[in-house]
């Protein structure tokens, strides 16, 4: 039998709060982050953490600058998982993270003084490197040991879940930090503006009349033990990482195939022995694009057919948070089975008239014993996980 | 007796198949459209290709033709992609940063490329390969993420897993091996092949 | 009606941009669909190159792909919207 894997901490840091209570707030009462922002040139509706960099930096008593806004974000994710944890070394601890964007926040500025020949500070460079989050999340809580970056994309964050996951199975390591941090840069906005994929308005996922996606900042981390590491910690699991599964969609660069083919494929393992009808409750990717709920939704009916659970997005709520959102989700996942709620899918009123497809619209009470949670990326990554109790 | 792994491998001094030179590289970028046009393979979607996804593209193209399994699979799930380099994809990262800087015009073929896994994502579209992918950044080259990565997703499905390192600043610094089941079947020797496979040039 | 001289600097253009490198200016026929199979076979991410295109060369600013799927379904197409939003 396959040894378990259980999450006994949970850390987040997201539009909709600081901290997994200030986030389960918002969830339940239906209180979106989304605001219209100005980044250099671009004014877009993204999702933004309302702490500026001074702050953070403050707020965790950081000593180590530069500093990146996306470590920084990380930093406060990770400590409130870790907790009051110690390291020991009776076990091996690890940590993953994930990222798109690393340290570019820092890079901007680094260019735009170095170009206007204002004093430039070279050390930002070193910050420019997608690996130096997890470093800086990894020294900040002294970790040391297995410390990986991983950089995948929009599955990013469920994709360091699943590695720390698979660590813990095969017995490399008893317990990982696992998760993503991702903040806004002009970069970020500069890019998916080139694509032609925001909604100027509030995004509305799973809407017919949906017509893109709105960014977000955020991370989030889990703290995954092994059966050995409970035992010595002592700690209390909140739920177990149940199954993973990861798929190439293998059809374009940034578009996934009508058939969402590579997310049928990934869902399916994630369910490994567990049936459709098992599954509680469904987090979707769901980023309000035309071409991700489409395909999306399509490759939901091929493996749920009529028996499909309630689901949702919450990226109405958060804005899709790149790297960062397969963790954030993954504790939203997990706080629906621990309140026994399924989370809202925000801004839906129209079906799409292809697939019948109905979201949940409110919060609501539930038996919530397994959840799946999906997360697509670029390149056609695509990953799920399913959480159970 | 240490198993083999089939291997590409990238240096400023050219391309290596096997241990064997290939092609000499001299300027790099301009270099590789003449190696693509030799291999004779028809996939006029390389030249949007950015330098990072190019070499991979290359890698892997030049790894079939040695690995008669690896090339027997096409539309399937049974061949993994793990991927890994120091420097994610910070040079293409700096091509976008300069076309809305610099040109004021964010080019969007550019932003797809400042993503280090849209490599494999190009290789899986080229070969039609459903199987799972995944992207590490390490400050060097790192046999042990291979070898432990690498045996878990021959355990979770994968028949054949194509491992790549691909660093592509001035000067290329790149490997391609494939790797199986017998392969791995030993840590200690897998590190051995792997840091060979890398360190033989 | 726009003129020749226009088509044929736009398809250098979008050879260049678009990196077409295979393709040369004689293989691409006014009329023909530039987009899908058959045609010089442009994706969703060329599309989104052309309209980067429009705006370098000719300053004009297609906002959304609605807009772009007409005006960018062939070099004819292509010119006559050039022509007619020129000052």
């Amino acid at each position: 039998m396959a040894a378990e894997v259980y999450v006994t901490g949970m850390g987040i840091l997201s539009a909709i709060g600081n901290g997994v209570e200030e986030n389960l707030y918002a969830l339940l009462h239906k209180q979106p982050g989304i605001s219209e922002i100005q980044m250099g040139k671009k004014r877009v509706k993204a999702g933004r953490i309302p702490l500026s960099d001074t702050e953070l930096i403050k707020l965790l008593d950081v000593k180590q600058t530069p500093v990146s806004r996306t470590s920084l974000l990380g930093m406060a994710a990770a400590r409130e998982a870790w907790g009051d944890n110690r390291l020991s070394p009776q076990l091996r601890t690890g940590l993953i993270s994930a990222t798109s964007v690393g340290g570019m926040d820092l890079t901007e500025t680094f260019y735009a003084d170095y170009l206007a020949k204002r004093p430039a500070d070279f050390d930002v460079l070193v910050c420019h490197d997608s690996g130096t989050s997890a470093e800086h999340i990894a020294g900040y809580l002294g970790i040391t040991g297995y410390i990986n970056t991983l950089s995948t994309a929009c599955s990013s964050g469920a994709n360091a879940i699943m590695l720390g996951a698979r660590l813990i199975q095969s017995g490399r390591l008893d317990r990982v930090l696992v998760g993503g941090t991702d903040a806004l840069t002009q970069f970020t906005v500069q890019g998916f503006g080139s694509l032609m994929i925001y909604d100027s308005e509030w995004t509305r996922p799973f809407d017919d009349t949906r017509a893109g996606l709105n960014l977000g900042e955020g991370a989030a981390f889990l703290l995954l033990e092994s059966q050995r590491s409970l035992e010595w910690s002592g700690n209390q699991p909140i739920g177990r990482v149940g199954g993973w599964g990861n798929s190439a969609d293998a059809y374009h660069q940034t578009a996934s195939s009508p058939d969402g083919k590579g997310a049928v494929l990934a869902m399916r393992e994630a369910l490994g022995s567990l049936s459709p009808a098992d599954i509680s409750y469904i987090n979707a990717h769901g980023t309000g694009t035309p071409n991700n709920d489409g395909s999306e939704s399509a490759a939901l009916i091929s493996v749920f057919g009529d028996t499909l659970p309630p689901f949702s997005s919450t990226k109405a709520y958060t804005g899709h948070t790149l790297a960062a959102a397969g963790a954030i989700e993954a504790v939203f996942s997990l706080l629906a089975i621990r309140e026994g709620k399924v989370w809202p899918n925000l801004n839906f009123s129209n079906v799409i008239p292809d697939t019948g497809l109905v979201p949940v619209t409110e919060p609501e009470s539930r038996e919530v014993n397994a959840v799946l949670s999906n997360s697509f990326g670029f390149g056609g990554n695509n990953s799920s996980l399913v959480f159970t109790r | 007796m240490i198993r083999k792994a089939s291997c590409c491998r990238f240096t400023s001094e050219g391309i290596f198949v096997n241990g064997e030179k290939r092609f000499t590289l001299n300027h790099f970028e301009e270099e590789l459209t003449e190696v693509y046009r030799q291999l004779s393979v028809e996939y006029p979607k390389f030249y949007k290709m950015d330098l990072m996804s190019k070499v991979s593209f290359l890698g892997v193209e030049l790894l079939k033709g040695v690995d008669s399994e690896l090339a027997l699979h096409r539309e399937d799930e049974e061949v993994g992609l793990l991927f890994a380099n120091s420097e994610s994809s910070s040079q293409t990262d700096l091509r976008f940063e300069e076309s809305y800087t610099r040109d004021g015009l964010p080019s969007p073929s550019l932003f797809v490329y400042t993503l280090p896994n849209i490599a494999m994502g190009e290789i899986a579209i080229r070969n039609k390969w459903y199987g799972a992918h995944m992207f590490s950044v390490f400050p060097n080259f790192a046999a042990a993420y291979f070898a432990d990565y690498g045996r878990l997703m021959l355990k979770d499905g994968a028949k054949r897993v194509v491992g790549g390192w691909v660093d592509v600043r001035e000067q290329p610094d790149a490997a391609f091996f494939v790797l199986d089941s017998s392969l791995l079947e030993n840590r200690e020797e897998a590190l051995q092949v792997l840091n060979q496979v890398y360190s033989n040039h | 009606m726009a003129s020749a001289a226009l088509k044929e600097q736009l398809k250098k253009q979008i050879i260049e941009q678009l990196n077409l490198e295979e393709v040369k200016v004689e293989d691409i026929e006014d009329s023909a669909p530039l987009f899908g199979e058959g045609g010089a076979g442009l994706d969703s991410i060329d599309a989104l190159e052309l309209i980067v295109l429009l705006e370098k060369h000719y300053q004009l600013n297609v906002t959304n792909p609605e807009e772009g799927k007409q005006v960018f379904y062939s070099i004819d197409t292509m010119a006559d919207y050039i022509e007619k939003h020129k000052a």
